[in-house]
């Protein structure tokens, strides 16, 4: 049994050295290249200073070489750090810096973007694009530099499954992301329920849909590596054009996709989902945020041969519960269950008087305890206290158990259903975003006096977000020019859709900007 | 911001109408203030999953201009040059 994830590469090479292990904007490599390529990665990083548990960024746009780099960062004994490619210069500069990442996997026009202070601070930059010459600077590594090293065998690290594997960074509250620290024994308990749940085998094809900053394509990498399968990644050119992607979906034969609810559900209105062009589709698994029911109805009705699944979980844990579509009680649900807990999980729902909820209709926070949850957040022990807490309804042995911040209600069918958040993180495309980000962005900027983010309920993509301000004295700015500025702090999708200015904002009697009335305003104001 | 043309506008009215949709609709949004005609928009984020089809529904209801499934790609798509020839190719027909 693997316990540490490179593991489970080594096992597929060594059985099907021969197939296709990874597929990414028609360039494709085999199992028996990727064991190699990630090996002899492995030793250049070894040889640029990465000593066990040593952080290392990985900033392209998805392909072939982003598995042999997440490969290639655990054989030297590193944690890898998945970096939005699509985040602004500045948010990644941070992350480096709050991570204390000492290298980076990138390509060079992203490299060039980064503050030249982010630059100096780091041992590499090796660049896997075709473009050695026109990078200065220290540390600048060309990819082809790699055949140079070993490539039958990784470097001799001891790693244990509680060393960490990767840290992937999600919206803070407070206004900066926070790294959720992941060990190999997270991944793999995660990996190994999902092998045993969805049987996957070597004759599987696997789509990657999500970003890789996601935890959800770590069912997409890792499970693919597990059975020997072959992983099919969707990138830009495939995932914004619905009919390619339904006929990638189709060319291709996956076998099991895996994404958030939004990315089906523009599927289903802008492609021609048909069953008999999907025979090979027999899995498709969800999560990241509420399926609105009516598309995930005319979803179940479209394609009848396909198992449907709701996978939910936060970043902390992965995946934590899960529901398998009942397919004859669909046309009269009105709400989809997050389910029971994942097998080697167990999840509680703790109610106002700190009592573990056992009867159906009790509602409660969601907690989660097992080998599936955190150690923490990187650099962050406040965060982390807060969240990662002692369990105390286990009175055998000390142990810790999340706290998802979820309210949930335990139903008469057994399965837990999602009620809503204990604060102000909101979903959108099922990215994480916590409004109170969003407002720190708004806020840093000198002109603004206060910043409220209000999301509103979308059909499609779970929430929409907007914005009221009010402005310092005097001062003015159009929305354009405070959403440009926005777009230096965060990434696109979390920027306001629409920003409205006000003289002042409404408070409540306690003198605090009155969220609530700012939100039921809102809901007169149609967001287009 | 100048605009660079690696085209010379064919229908100058319809190429400031494209322009000034995207701008307001997709690229503020994004916090982008500006963008030349031959900028990449999909490649920069400008426009995304939910944008191509406010951008298509945008030529098809204000442009009256009726486009297929397979002219929704990242080469029709890709830039104001190539959204505005596009059009003008629809209108033709």
């Amino acid at each position: 049994m693997a316990y540490i994830l490179q593991q489970l590469l080594q096992k597929s090479a060594q059985r099907y050295p021969e197939k296709l292990a990874v597929w990414a904007r028609g360039r494709s490599i085999r199992y028996r290249e990727l064991e190699q390529r990630s090996n002899q990665l492995a030793h250049l990083l070894r040889q640029n200073g990465v000593r066990k548990g040593d952080r290392v960024g990985i900033y392209f746009p998805k392909c072939v070489e982003s598995v042999i780099a997440m490969l290639g960062v655990v054989k030297a004994g590193g944690v890898y750090v998945p970096l939005d490619p699509q985040a602004p210069a500045e948010r990644i500069g941070y992350i480096i810096g709050n991570c204390g990442i000492c290298g980076l996997i990138t390509h060079a026009e992203k490299r060039r973007a980064l503050d030249p202070v982010t630059l100096e601070s780091l041992a590499f930059s090796l660049l896997t694009d075709e473009a050695p010459q026109t990078s200065k600077g220290s540390g600048v590594i060309p990819w082809t530099v790699l055949q140079e090293f070993p490539s039958d065998i990784a470097p001799s690290v001891t790693l244990t499954e509680t060393d960490l594997a990767y840290i992937l960074y999600t919206s803070g509250s407070t206004g900066r992301p926070k790294g959720v620290m992941l060990t190999h024994q997270n991944a793999l308990t995660f990996v190994e329920w999902c092998a045993e749940k969805f049987h996957i085998t070597s004759d599987d094809r696997l789509s990657n849909h999500a970003p890789l900053h996601f935890d959800l394509s770590v069912f997409d990498v890792y499970n693919a590596l597990e059975a020997g399968a072959s992983l099919y990644m969707v990138t830009e050119d495939l995932a914004l054009f619905p009919a390619r992607l339904a006929s990638f979906l189709e060319t291709q034969e996956i076998t099991v996709w895996y994404s958030v609810p939004s990315a089906l559900t523009l599927l289903l209105l802008h492609a021609d989902l048909q069953a008999d062009k999907l025979k090979k589709l027999r899995t498709i698994l969800f999560a990241g945020e509420v399926f609105a029911m009516k598309y995930l109805q005319q979803l179940a009705e479209r394609l009848p041969q396909t198992d449907l699944w709701n996978l939910y979980g936060p970043t902390e844990t992965n995946v934590c519960t899960y529901y398998e579509v009942e397919r004859e009680r669909l046309p009269g649900m009105d709400k989809l269950p997050i389910g029971i807990a994942c097998e080697n999980t167990e999840v509680f729902a703790v109610n106002g008087d700190d009592e573990i909820i056992t009867q159906a209709g009790g509602t409660g926070e969601l907690y989660v305890r097992g080998p599936a949850v955190t150690c923490g957040y990187w650099a962050d022990p406040e965060k982390t206290g807060r969240m990662v807490v002692p369990n105390r309804f286990q009175h055998n042995f000390e142990e810790k158990m999340y706290r998802t911040g979820d309210l949930v209600q335990l139903g008469a069918d057994g399965n837990y259903y999602f009620l809503g958040r204990r604060d102000s993180m909101v979903k959108s495309r099922g990215y994480r975003i916590e409004l109170g980000e969003i407002e720190s962005a708004l806020l840093s900027h000198p002109s603004v006096k206060e910043a409220v983010a209000i999301a509103v309920a979308d059909d499609i993509v779970g929430s929409r977000i907007r914005a009221v301000v009010a402005f310092q004295d005097g001062i003015r700015l159009t929305a354009e020019e405070l959403q440009h500025y926005c777009g230096t702090r965060i990434p696109k999708y979390m920027i306001p859709e629409a920003i409205e200015f006000r003289a002042e904002l409404p408070k409540t009697s306690t003198g605090k900007v009155d969220r609530v009335q700012l939100a039921q305003e809102s809901l007169q104001v149609a967001l287009k | 911001m100048s605009t660079t043309n690696s085209i010379p506008a064919a229908q100058p009215a319809l190429r400031e109408q494209l322009r000034e949709f995207i701008l307001e609709n997709l690229a503020h949004p994004k916090g982008v203030t500006s963008f030349t005609d031959d900028e990449p928009l999909m490649e920069t984020g400008v426009i995304d999953s939910l944008g191509i089809f406010r951008l298509v529904s945008f030529l098809e209801d204000e442009l009256g201009v009726r486009i297929s499934d397979e002219e929704i790609n990242p080469d029709t798509l890709k830039n104001l040059n190539t959204i505005e020839a596009l059009v003008i190719r629809k209108r033709e027909k």
